[in-house]
């Protein structure tokens, strides 16, 4: 422990915390701008700059640590006119173009200029002249808007190792690009989100499909459908100020309706969907022995992509059962239409993700068109959504809940957990230990794949059998995993674990790169207890009893991994260059 | 190459070998270099060679005298070493011909290079 | 016998050179005492003596002799050339004299022979530090030398070493930093490339220090030579031994290995440079942690500059207390400086710590060559400070020139005279820092520039008074908010320049007159009639067509639409086009 005075509070503290951290425990708050609590202090704005007693200078407190004795003193008249000197410096190479910005009213540099007072443009605007990168149509880059803080490249390549950003050029001139100066649709991208959820402008940004919606919600003779995530539940409310983590179920069925939605379905029925497929698969792998161990889950479009571009020898490991709201998609143009008596063509399905590689997902391969047509027509991440409500004059905190619309709406306390991180895992194993011992499993709380550690691990046993199951969140960690089974696969060793899940967002889907801004560690944790409390308050706990897929698999789709249930929810992927050309 | 011990070391300390009596220097750092040192040097090698002068012709690094490169140092039995500035072909050629053969020291080219005294060595 | 050698020079700058005459004088008295055959008399180009009047220097005794009248020449000759005995009356002890530590084999040794050096009582430091020496001991040695870092900041070496030392590390390592960028520094280059093993030795006890077994060479790769020549000292180095395995007999083991320095002056912060060893993008990050705790791979590693590194091969050779003996109280040893600009001899010096600026500059570097008067020198490279001529007393240390508001930087010392706008000289210094900022943090990379375009608007006439203000206001922000020194540094030139040339940029911007016709927007073109021979060379060379006119009522420039390009002034080839 170090003792210090931060304004004369005497503060004590565990060695290595910095001045920054330090100073919020005595209700001190420095300034930051480039400083984010999930990532490593980089020191690139200059805005949190303090005095320490005896030195001439000024050092950032986000990245310099407490040491006993020092005397911190964080705001005086000099401080405060440096640090507006640097955000006005900022100013200065930025457009004023707040109004029409994605970022408006929730941008962190917008906010730190209204809190300085800043009236006036103290020095001339000398803007770069940048294009926008389009190319992927799952995130925006505006480059113009970029304050180079550097917080998308730390996420991109330390947090999602996938480097695909990286800064250009030098001095006044520098820029955020993707590595190579090619478009961002040619580099390594897995179009996780990451980068644009952690940006403190509107320099990266979800590519806004908003309008497409409307315009459908308008069109009469389209049939406009929508499907919402697990995560997004837990999520949108701190679009309207409601508490973090709040589940927002009933509200947001009730929301879609009123902006004309005519089926509000839920994309936990596909979890609970793609759960019977995705258990009867390890069953056949692992009491069967036909197919490839470990699992490994394939429900987020970005670790897919991932896997195509950097590990492609594990394609043969992978459940080739489609995620959740893809098979929500093909069910709602195939099983749905045909009961409706509804053209397809005219069905127009949205999913309301927390994602923005799903945006990627609904057009990746020739299965995304399993039912004849594109199964979902677009898909929109929770920010979009929470802009969508305010536009429709919906006073959302206000609403009162309503159900979703029946038999694609309906699902179990397994399906809603898909959102976090372990959550895949725990409702796979619950169904798959029914499936293998026929009976049920006395405490289904799976606590050690639970929680925001990098590498989670586990042995279940399942009647005779132990199952070695590994569970890992955000990409950096996925190969501290994977390089165990190539390892073992390399050596022909038994397999290290028997079934791995992996989320490309850290969290899971509720730490999305399509959720609101702000996100913490304590925030995940709070949205992934909305949804631990969802599964609760559900007695149907397990995917397969869900009445309502075993009526669906009745009606319609035969067996699990049957032909048609192959047909309509199954795909296939493979090898992809890391860059294109 | 012949390995360096701790005993060829403490020989030198003990009985450090005679400052070499007899050698011509060219400075050949970057600087020379860009003033014609390298053709200097040239120069001077083949005309000892051809001469047979017993005299070494040396390259060495920047004694600090940039401005008056390419810098000869000339150090020759019966005659105080002496640095010429701003050599050429030419007034190597007088090197060779009046100061190494003749011993006799060539006009107004001389510069008292920078003193290389190092104190206590 | 050695023949006696006089060396005659006149060093009066003005007036008709008399060396020849002297010369003749000399050379025929010397005959008269039939001397002709001990005594050869030379002219000399240089004996880097100035403004002394008639000097002689004798050889090899190396007596100087100073403000020599043609009547003088017989006492010399009688007295000393005959009878060997000083003249007193006309002895000349030259001021502070260099002293060579850094370069004390330079110009000396062959820098591609290992045996040279050796034979220069090379690599007995590292000996001594492996046999003589625990490395707290030898670390205690260089505090006792009192050796601080050359590479700017000026850290004591035996702090970092010990902090590196004691700093907990499976592997750690040495790195020589050799980037130097600084416009107009090249004493790192100088001796890399001519006496390379007095770093590599600097380095081996470095290592030997903190416990290392790795280390890299970093040099800027514009440096050719000097890679070369570094190159073949390491191969030297491993083959006789020298590096390796079992160096010297005992169990420390070094690998040295060059690395080409990406070319951008900021890879010379020294946690860029790791970055940039390590493969990534060249820029500085927050320190702490120092590179003595996580340096390079996240290893304890020492870092320190080529001329840091030969001054400690010489103090393990010599001993601290040899070493301490020079230079002043917290400065000790001696700097090499790359006197550059306006001055007669340009080159490298190395002098005790604690010489007044005058004595390098005047009595070393000649003064100014075109006799013109000296109006400033610059130090400390693009982030030091301009330090006019009314401080040239000043000595030079660490202390003192951070109190002048410059500092020491690498060494690079430009010299500037009445033809030198402060202005635009401050213009340069920031616009190469602009250049060179890496763009990490925002008030160096954003700050820089908007100086940059306030420094333009002052030179290009357009200047106002507040602007001095938002320059000010801008050079806080930077000096208190950039990431590194670069940024930190940046405003000093502007800084420096207000203070001590207030009056220059009161010119520039209130009278829009640049007084060394410099800044040449503020030049006013006009043709002499008189003059003018109506060739119409000017109007056509006009870019913008604004000089017109006809043979009859001759030729004018219209200053409404002049962009003071300056064409005119230069085609006009009977100077009928005044510039005031
Ligand atoms: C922008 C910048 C450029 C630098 N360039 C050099 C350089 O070229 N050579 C050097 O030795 N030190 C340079 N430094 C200083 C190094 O960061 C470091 O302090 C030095 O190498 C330490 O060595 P020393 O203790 O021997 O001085 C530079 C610092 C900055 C901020
Ligand atoms: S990024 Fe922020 S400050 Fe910039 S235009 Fe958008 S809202 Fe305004
Ligand atoms: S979306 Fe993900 S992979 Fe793509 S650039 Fe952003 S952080 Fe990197
Ligand atoms: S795009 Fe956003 S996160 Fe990335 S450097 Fe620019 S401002 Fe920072
Ligand atoms: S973890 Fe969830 S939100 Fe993140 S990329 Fe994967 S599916 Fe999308
Ligand atoms: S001060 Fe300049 S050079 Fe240094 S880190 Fe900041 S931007 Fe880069
Ligand atoms: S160039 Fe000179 S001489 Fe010719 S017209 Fe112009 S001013 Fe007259």
């Amino acid at each position: 422990m170090v003792k210090a005075r931060i304004n004369g509070i005497t503060v004590k503290v565990p060695e290595g915390t910095t001045i920054l951290d330090a100073a919020h425990k005595v209700q001190i708050k420095i300034p930051t701008l480039c400083k984010h609590p999930d990532l490593r202090a980089t020191g690139a704005c200059g805005v949190c700059i303090v005095k320490i007693k005896g030195s001439q200078k000024m050092v950032r407190a986000c990245c310099t640590p407490l040491e006993e004795n020092m005397e911190i003193t964080t705001h005086d008249p000099e401080i405060v006119a440096v640090r507006r000197s640097v955000i006005e410096l900022i100013l200065s190479r930025h457009p004023n173009e707040c109004l029409t910005c994605g970022r408006n009213q929730n941008c962190e540099l917008q906010k730190l200029a209204s809190d300085f007072g800043v009236r006036r443009e103290s020095f001339p605007q000398y803007l770069p002249d940048i294009k926008p990168d389009t190319s992927t149509g799952t995130i925006v880059l505006e480059p113009r808007k970029c304050i180079s803080c550097g917080r998308c490249i730390t996420v991109c390549q330390e947090m999602q190792n996938v480097w695909a950003l990286s800064m250009l050029e030098r001095g006044i001139d520098t820029r955020i690009s993707p590595a190579g100066d090619i478009s961002l649709a040619d580099s390594p991208c897995v179009n996780c989100g990451q980068c644009s959820a952690h940006c403190p402008t509107g320099a990266i940004f979800e590519n806004d499909e908003t309008a497409k919606v409307w315009q459908a919600l308008q069109d009469e003779n389209k049939y406009c459908i929508v499907e919402i995530a697990p995560a997004v539940r837990v999520a949108i409310g701190e679009a309207f100020g409601l508490p973090l983590g709040q589940n927002c179920t009933g509200k947001l069925y009730t929301a879609l309706r009123r902006m004309g939605f005519e089926a509000v379905f839920d994309t936990n029925f596909g979890a609970d969907v793609t759960i019977v497929e995705e258990a009867h698969e390890f069953v056949e792998r692992f009491v069967h022995k036909k197919g490839a161990l470990p699992l490994i889950t394939s429900c987020c479009p970005a670790w897919v992509d991932f896997m195509e571009k950097f590990y492609p020898d594990m394609i043969e490991h992978f459940s080739s059962c489609k995620s959740p709201h893809q098979i929500v998609g093909v069910l709602s143009k195939t099983y749905y239409a045909r009961k409706k008596r509804l053209d397809p063509a005219n069905a127009y399905v949205v999913s309301v993700m927390p994602c923005t590689a799903k945006k990627y997902e609904i057009k990746r391969s020739g299965e995304m068109f399993a039912s004849g047509h594109q199964d979902i027509d677009v898909s929109i991440t929770t920010r979009e959504l929470g802009r969508m409500i305010k536009q429709a004059g919906i006073d959302f905190a206000s609403l009162p809940d309503e159900e979703s619309d029946h038999i694609l709406g309906e699902y179990s306390g397994a399906g809603t957990i898909f959102g976090v991180t372990g959550g895949v895992m725990e409702a796979a194993l619950r169904t798959a230990y029914d499936y293998i011992t026929g009976g049920k499993l006395k405490n289904i709380d799976f606590e050690n794949v639970r929680g925001l550690a990098g590498v989670k691990e586990g042995a279940v046993p399942v009647g005779s059998h132990t199952v070695k199951v590994a569970v890992a969140h955000g990409l950096r960690n996925v190969e501290a995993v994977l390089s165990k089974v190539r390892l073992a696969k390399a050596r022909g060793e038994e397999p290290p674990y028997h079934f791995i899940e992996v989320m490309a967002c850290p969290g899971g889907c509720v730490g999305g790169g399509g959720q609101p801004y702000g996100v913490t560690d304590e925030l995940r944790v709070k949205r992934g207890k909305g949804l631990y409390k969802d599964d609760e308050a559900h007695t149907m706990r397990y995917s397969h009893e869900n009445p309502w897929v075993k009526k669906v698999y009745q009606d319609f789709l035969g067996e699990p991994l049957g032909t048609k249930a192959k047909e309509l929810l199954h795909a296939a992927y493979k090898a992809r260059p890391e860059y294109k050309k | 190459m012949e390995k360096i011990t701790k005993d060829r070391l403490d020989e030198v300390l003990k009985n450090p070998p005679p400052e070499n009596g007899r050698y011509i220097r060219v400075g050949m750092s970057s600087c020379g270099v860009a003033a014609g040192a390298a053709e200097v040097f040239a120069l001077l090698r083949s005309e000892v060679e051809k001469r047979k002068l017993a005299v070494p012709v040396v390259p060495c690094g920047c004694s600090g005298g940039c401005h008056s490169e390419p810098l000869v140092e000339v150090c020759v039995d019966g005659l105080p070493s002496v640095t010429y500035g701003k050599v050429n072909a030419e007034i190597a050629m007088r090197i060779i011909e009046e100061h190494v053969r003749d011993k006799r020291l060539v006009q107004d080219y001389i510069v008292d290079a920078p003193m290389k005294r190092a104190v206590a060595l | 016998m050695t023949t006696t050698v006089v060396l005659i020079r006149d060093t009066d700058s003005g007036g008709a050179d008399r060396t020849r005459d002297v010369h003749d004088l000399f050379t025929q008295k010397v005959r008269d005492a039939g001397l002709q055959n001990e005594v050869q008399v030379v002219r000399a180009a240089d004996l880097g003596i100035y403004n002394k009047g008639m000097v002689a220097k004798i050889l090899p005794q190396g007596i100087v002799y100073a403000g020599i009248a043609d009547a003088d020449v017989d006492d010399i000759v009688t007295t000393t050339l005959a009878q060997k005995m000083p003249v007193s009356r006309l002895v000349y002890c030259g001021a502070n004299e260099q002293v060579r530590i850094v370069m004390r084999n330079c110009g000396i040794v062959n820098p591609e022979c290992i045996e040279d050096y050796i034979a220069r009582k090379g690599y007995q430091g590292i000996k001594r530090a492996l046999y003589d020496l625990t490395p707290e001991k030898a670390i205690e040695e260089l505090k006792t030398s009192g050796l601080r870092g050359r590479g700017g900041a000026g850290y004591p070496t035996w702090l970092k070493w010990s902090l590196a030392r004691n700093a907990f590390g499976d592997r750690k390592f040495v790195i020589c930093n050799g980037d130097e960028g600084d416009p107009g520094a090249y004493m790192d280059r100088s001796v890399l490339e001519g006496d390379p093993h007095s770093v590599i030795e600097g380095m081996m006890i470095a290592a030997y220090c903190i416990g290392a077994t790795k280390g890299f060479l970093y040099i800027r790769a514009e440096y050719p030579l000097a890679i070369k020549r570094v190159q073949k000292a390491l191969d030297d180095a491993y083959g006789t031994g020298l590096l390796g395995k079992d160096i010297l007999g005992t169990s420390f083991c070094l690998d040295l290995e060059v690395r080409l320095g990406a070319g951008a002056f900021v890879c010379g912060e020294e946690t860029a440079l790791i970055a940039s060893v390590e493969g990534k993008r060249g820029t500085p990050r927050p320190r702490p942690p120092y590179p003595s705790d996580v340096g390079l791979f996240g290893k304890p590693t020492v870092i320190n500059n080529v001329e840091t590194f030969a001054n400690v091969s010489y103090i393990l050779l010599n001993g601290a207390k040899t070493f301490a003996s020079i230079g002043t109280d917290k400065s000790k040893g001696t700097k090499v400086f790359a006197l550059t600009g306006k001055i007669r001899n340009s080159g490298l010096v190395e002098i005790p710590m604690g010489t007044p600026l005058r004595v390098i500059i005047e009595d070393i570097g000649g003064g100014v060559a075109s006799g013109k008067k000296i109006l400033a020198v610059q130090t400390g490279g693009p982030s030091g400070g301009v330090i006019p001529e009314q401080h040239f007393d000043t000595p030079v240390s660490y202390e003192h020139l951070l109190e002048l508001g410059s500092f020491m930087g690498s060494g690079g010392m430009i010299v500037m005279d009445e033809d030198d706008c402060l202005v635009d000289i401050a213009k340069f210094y920031l616009g190469f820092c602009v250049d060179e900022s890496c763009g990490k943090c925002a008030p160096c990379r954003i700050g820089g520039f908007q100086m940059l375009k306030v420094l333009e608007k002052i030179t290009d006439g357009k200047g106002m008074p507040e602007d001095l203000d938002t320059l000010k206001r801008i050079a806080q922000a930077m000096r208190k908010a950039s990431l590194c020194a670069l940024g930190q540094g940046a405003p000093n030139p502007i800084i420096s320049t207000m203070k001590y040339f207030a009056e220059e940029y009161r010119q520039h911007i209130v009278d829009r007159k640049c007084r060394a016709g410099k800044c040449t927007r503020l030049m006013r073109f006009e043709i002499l009639d008189t003059s003018c021979k109506r060739c119409k060379l000017c109007v056509v060379n006009c870019p913008v067509h604004c000089i017109a006119g006809d043979r009859e009522k001759g030729y004018r420039i219209d200053q409404e639409k002049c962009i003071k390009c300056g064409r005119c002034f230069e085609v006009c080839k009977f100077e009928a086009v005044a510039r005031s």
